[in-house]
Formats: structure tokens, sequence, C-alpha cells
């Protein structure tokens, strides 16, 4: 069950790396770049981090529960810096004059 | 003078080129560090100074003179940082002379992630410094992660937020005041009849402690010293760097 729920949130994490990568790359602008980017490594490091958390506490250890404190704490500065950096490169971006995408349909 | 430099660099190379040809080959078997040094270290340290991480044991105590010159070095690059930015009157229209952007306006996003952050930083980097016994850290670790969180600040908000919280010329005490702390625990032990940086001799004067423990504490204030100069040094640099000498407005 554990080792079930841990499998799925690092499938789950891959996926979402998956598609960040794609945006990154495929993605028109630097803005909507810096966004998939943001939004596909916060969410999938989280629940990467999550799942292998999980993973070490299937064998059941009363010490395991301090390396799992410990990847959560990662889990919440991921969940802060992450954004964070990013708002602070599209700022930059937005401060330094880069265009935003706008030949797409208009409809 | 650039001739005159180039031709101090030159030699200077030409010298340590010269000096790598001494050293053993990689992986030589037959040279002096792999015939009884290492073994000496992983057989010994644990049972000398009753710290598990070899590494912290190596540095500190073993290698201490050389970890002292060290910290010196760092304190004299901002020294030297420090004395030729600052030459010359102080000033402020240099940034624009030399043709930097106005500093960006702070961002509230941003500033509010910092002063969450900043003191977690800078809990985690004490816990490097004393935690290096035991774990991968030390105080060049520790001093480097607490400068970061200055760096951080002076980001987040301005050059002079972050100086209002650690003047330059309070950088430049504490960056002294930590090479004291580790020359003055050596002198210490010469106090002591011991040579100097022989902890075990320490134990004559630190209570509860036995002549293994007493070189165990005395790392820990070394580590500290080092932590302090490695901080402030860094910080120093850049807010140097970062302003061109002026202290004012950075990036």
């Amino acid at each position: 069950m554990i080792h079930g729920i841990a499998m799925g949130c690092i499938a789950l994490g891959i996926v979402f790396f998956f598609g960040a990568t794609v945006g990154l790359l495929r993605f028109p602008d630097f803005y909507s770049r810096v966004h998939a980017a943001g939004k596909g490594d916060t969410l999938s490091s989280m629940l990467m981090l999550f799942g292998l958390g999980v993973l070490v506490l299937e064998d059941g250890h009363a010490a395991d529960i301090l390396v799992f404190i410990k990847i959560m704490m990662i889990c919440v500065f991921v969940f802060l810096t992450s954004p964070t950096t990013t708002h602070a490169l599209t700022d930059a971006g937005y401060a330094a004059g880069v265009k935003p995408w706008d030949r797409g349909e208009h409809e | 003078m650039k001739v005159f430099a180039f031709c101090l660099v030159f030699v200077t190379g030409v010298m340590l080129v010269m000096t790598a040809q001494d050293f053993p080959a990689w992986g030589d078997a037959h040279s002096a560090p792999n015939q009884y040094l290492s073994t000496y270290y992983i057989q010994h340290t644990y049972r000398d100074t009753a710290v598990p991480n070899i590494v912290t044991a190596v540095l500190a105590d073993y290698r201490g003179f050389d970890t002292m010159f060290e910290t010196s070095v760092i304190f004299c690059a901002g020294l030297g940082i420090a004395a030729i930015l600052s030459f010359g009157p102080r000033n402020p229209k240099r940034r624009k002379r030399l043709g930097l952007p106005p500093s960006a306006e702070g961002d509230l996003i941003i500033q509010t992630t910092t002063r969450l952050l900043i003191p977690v930083t800078q809990l985690f980097a004490l816990y490097v410094i004393a935690h290096g016994h035991h774990s991968p850290g030390g105080g060049f670790q520790g001093g480097v992660i607490l400068a970061a969180s200055f760096i951080l600040l002076s980001l987040a908000y301005d050059l002079n937020m972050a100086l209002s919280r650690l003047s330059d010329r309070l950088a430049l005490l504490w960056g002294n005041g930590g090479l004291l702390i580790y020359a003055g625990i050596g002198l210490i032990c010469v106090a002591l009849g011991a040579h100097f940086l022989e902890y075990s001799a320490l134990h004559a004067i630190l209570p509860a402690t036995d002549s293994v423990m007493a070189r165990s504490h005395a790392m820990l204030g070394v580590e500290i010293g080092v932590g302090f100069t490695v901080m402030s040094m860094l910080f120093s640099i850049y807010t140097q760097l970062v302003s061109l000498g002026s202290l004012e407005d950075g990036l």
C-alpha cells in the first residue's frame, strides 16, 4: 500500500517533469517557458520528494521518521523558493523589456 | 604597471609548474601519503580526537596550521579588494560613469520569501559549523552559507539594508576576530606549555574534558573562528565588488 502510494507519486512527478521539459523546449516565448518550467518543476519535485519520503517510511523504523521530516522540509522550501524564483525571473525579464509573444490566434 | 604585474604572475606560474614536477604520480602506491599517512589518519583519528569525521579532524587538528593560513588567505583577499576598490575619493557618480543601470526597486514577493528563508538559512549555517565533527561541513561551508544569507538580503532589498545589518567596518572586524579566535586558541596552547595549536593541552583549562575531548572541543572553537572570517570576508568582497567600492546602491 505505502509502496504503491510512493511509486504513484514518483511516477506522477516524472510525468509533470516531462511536461515541464516539453514546455520549456516548445513554448514560443520567454514568459511561457518560465511558466512551464516554474510550475512543472515545483509540482514534480514536490511529488517526487513526497514519494521518496513515503518510501523511506516503508520499513517502519522509528528513526526513519526523522528522514521523512527532513524530506518534507525540503518540500516546504522548494514550495517557497521555486515560485519566487520564477516570479523574480519573469519580473527581471519584464523590467529588461522582453516582449510577450502575440502572434497567436486572437479570436 | 601592467607589464610588471604580468611578469610577476608569469614567474609565479612558472615556479608553480616547476614544483608540480616533483609531485608523486597520480595514485602512486609508493608515495608518502599512500604508504603510511592515510592509514595513520584512518586508524588513529577517532582514538586521538573523538571526532568521527576524519576530514574535519585532519583539517582542523592535524593540519591546523595549514587551515589557519587558508583562513588568513581569505582575510587578506577581502582586505586587498577593500583596499583597492575604496582607494581614491568615494564618488557616488562612479556607477553612472561606468554605465551601470540604476538598481531595481524592491519586490514584495521576493522580500517576503527572503524574510522567511533567511532565519532558516542562518540556522542551517550554524548547524553546519557546529556539526562539522559528525557530518560534512565545518567553518568554511557554514561561513559561506551565512554570507549567502546576507547576500540574499542585499539582493532582495538593497545594499544599504544589508550593510545596516552587517556594516563594512563590522565585517572587517569580524574577519579579524575570527582569525584572532583561531590564532588565540593556538596561543593558549603555547601558554599552557604545549606546541602552537596542540589542542590536547587545553584540557587543563576546559572543565570536564580529558586530553582527547579537548581536541574535539578546540576544533569546534577553531571552526567558529573560520566561520566568522569566511562569512564576513565573503560578504565584504561581495559588497565591495557589486558597488565598485562606493558601498551604496548595489545591484
